[in-house]
């Protein structure tokens, strides 16, 4: 909202990331414009699930600049120190994104409509009579609206997904961030979660994707990028990515995936 | 027929007590065995330390002495106590590390990911917990805190050392008095009875929290 001119909705400067002495992200740049869909591909282990986190802060960065539609969340100090923005300017800039994560992670204790009123109720404290329409609308969406009285644990893992990014968009995000959103499913089912993320992406919803699901990320992407050892090792439009990887690292990966 | 009359309205007397000392205990140290735990697991290491040295404290040694310390020892530095509340302080004390430690099992074993979506849902920690976090903690602790509190409904006989008068030291009275073992057998049947009660407390609440399982 703030940086309308550029639309630059997620701008990352040489992001470095170490668990102790070990580095995972080893200065990583990357800039995610409104309505693209941003899809990370690479090996197990190659650090997209921790450039993922470090964009929402699941994960702090070691060193680098991350900012949110034109805000900083986080920028490395003359010392080499990183500052995070104050408490209440970094809930906004964090409360401008939505997570859908590979083990869903809905709340097992709450229903389907629970789970989806519970942060825009008691984080945004809207009233629920009002929320209550959008939720309705957001399980219709995703073909769930005769499951709103249940259980996640009475749910399918498709359908618990499904419910899972109808919970993110109930918090109205501008950006959505997926990791593996798939990979926990059972073959049959991931279908009709990429179904509602491919719909999520024809509405032009910002979206960076993790995901093994070369498909989607060569149909549904905007821009792809391959990720190994902590480093963006090539990036592109997927229609050229995919037919003309350059990298010899980048058709071994792709090769190995088809 | 007449005799056992008495002796039960005595005893009912003597379980006044006991209540006492188990609803008072039980309602003080379920929520200072959530807080101990909370401390212990904070990431201020003076609190965390603090809260493991609490509970290595009050579990490390017998409740009895514990129960000796608070009314006989504090005195001696200067702090008298009436005797329900000595005992109500030493039982208290006693079963939060208990409970403590159960919590704080609990907490544990919620996933990680309940947190991150939280987080990411712009929840803050104490809306976290409170909203997502304890809700599947109490439904994971009731087994081991229905166990803890059937145990103490017996611990409490232990105050028959203090010579307050509880439901066995006014069943030995009697006994004494009479060379009758009758009291014995209804002190039994109380103590049962109160158990039974408590079971039957705990499946109805394991039930209510178990609905979203399947
Ligand atoms: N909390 C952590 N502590 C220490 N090391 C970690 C931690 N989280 C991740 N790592 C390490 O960082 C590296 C990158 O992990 P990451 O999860 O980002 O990989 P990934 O590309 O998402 O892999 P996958 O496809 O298997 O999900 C791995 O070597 C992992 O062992
Ligand atoms: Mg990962």
């Amino acid at each position: 909202m703030a940086n309308t001119q550029d639309n630059v909705m997620i701008r990352m400067e040489d992001i470095h990331k170490s668990y102790g002495d070990v580095e995972v992200l080893k200065g990583i740049d990357i800039e995610v414009h409104r309505g693209e869909v941003l899809a990370i591909i690479g090996p197990s282990g190659s650090g997209k699930s921790t450039l993922l986190r470090c964009i929402n802060r699941l994960e702090d960065i070691t060193s680098g600049l991350v900012e949110i539609e034109g805000g900083t969340l986080a920028s490395t100090k003359g010392d080499g120190t990183v500052e995070y923005a104050k408490e209440e300017d970094s809930r906004k800039l964090l409360g401008c994104m939505g997570m859908v994560f590979q083990q869903f992670n809905l709340f097992p204790h709450m229903t389907v409509l629970e789970n989806l009123l519970e942060a825009p109720v008691h984080v945004k404290k809207r009233a629920k009579e009002a929320v209550l329409p959008e939720a309705m609308a957001l399980l219709k969406k995703v073909g769930l609206e005769d499951r709103a009285d249940y259980y996640p644990a009475q749910l399918s893992g498709g359908q618990q997904q499904r419910v899972a990014i109808a919970r993110a968009l109930c918090m109205k995000p501008d950006i959505m961030l997926f990791d593996e959103p798939t990979s926990a499913l059972d073959p049959e089912l991931t279908g009709e979660v990429l179904r509602t993320m491919r719909e999520l992406a024809a509405e032009h919803m910002t979206m960076v994707v993790v995901t093994h699901e070369m498909n989607f990320a060569r149909e549904a992407a905007s821009h792809v990028i391959f990720m190994a050892d902590g480093v963006i090792v090539e990036q592109g439009e997927p229609q050229e990515f995919f037919a003309h990887p350059k990298e010899e690292r980048t058709r071994a990966f792709l090769n190995n995936m088809l | 027929m007449d005799k056992l009359m008495d002796t039960v309205v005595l005893m009912l007397q003597g379980s006044e007590v006991t209540l006492e000392i188990f609803c008072v205990t039980l309602v003080l140290a379920l929520p200072l065995g959530i807080l101990a735990a909370l401390g212990r697991l904070s990431k201020l290491r003076v609190l965390s330390r603090f809260m493991e040295f609490y509970i290595w404290l009050m579990r490390g040694t017998p409740l009895m002495l514990q129960l000796l310390f608070v009314y006989f020892a504090l005195p001696m530095i200067g702090i008298m106590l009436p005797d329900m509340a000595a005992a109500l302080l030493a039982f208290t004390l006693n079963y939060a590390a208990y409970f403590a430690e159960i919590f704080r099992a609990g907490i544990q074993s919620v996933p990680r990911g309940q947190y991150e979506a939280a987080k990411t849902l712009g929840m803050t920690y104490p809306q976290t917990m409170r909203r997502i976090i304890l809700p599947q903690v109490i439904r994971m602790v009731l087994p081991p805190v229905s166990n803890e509190t059937i145990n103490l409904v017996k611990d409490t006989s232990l105050i028959y050392i203090l010579a307050m008068n509880d439901l066995l030291r006014v069943a030995r009275t009697i006994v004494q008095r009479e060379f009758d073992m009758t009291p014995f057998v209804v002190a039994a049947v109380f103590y049962l009875a109160m158990t039974a009660v408590l079971t039957w407390g705990f499946k109805k609440l394991e039930a209510h929290y178990g609905k979203y399982a399947r």
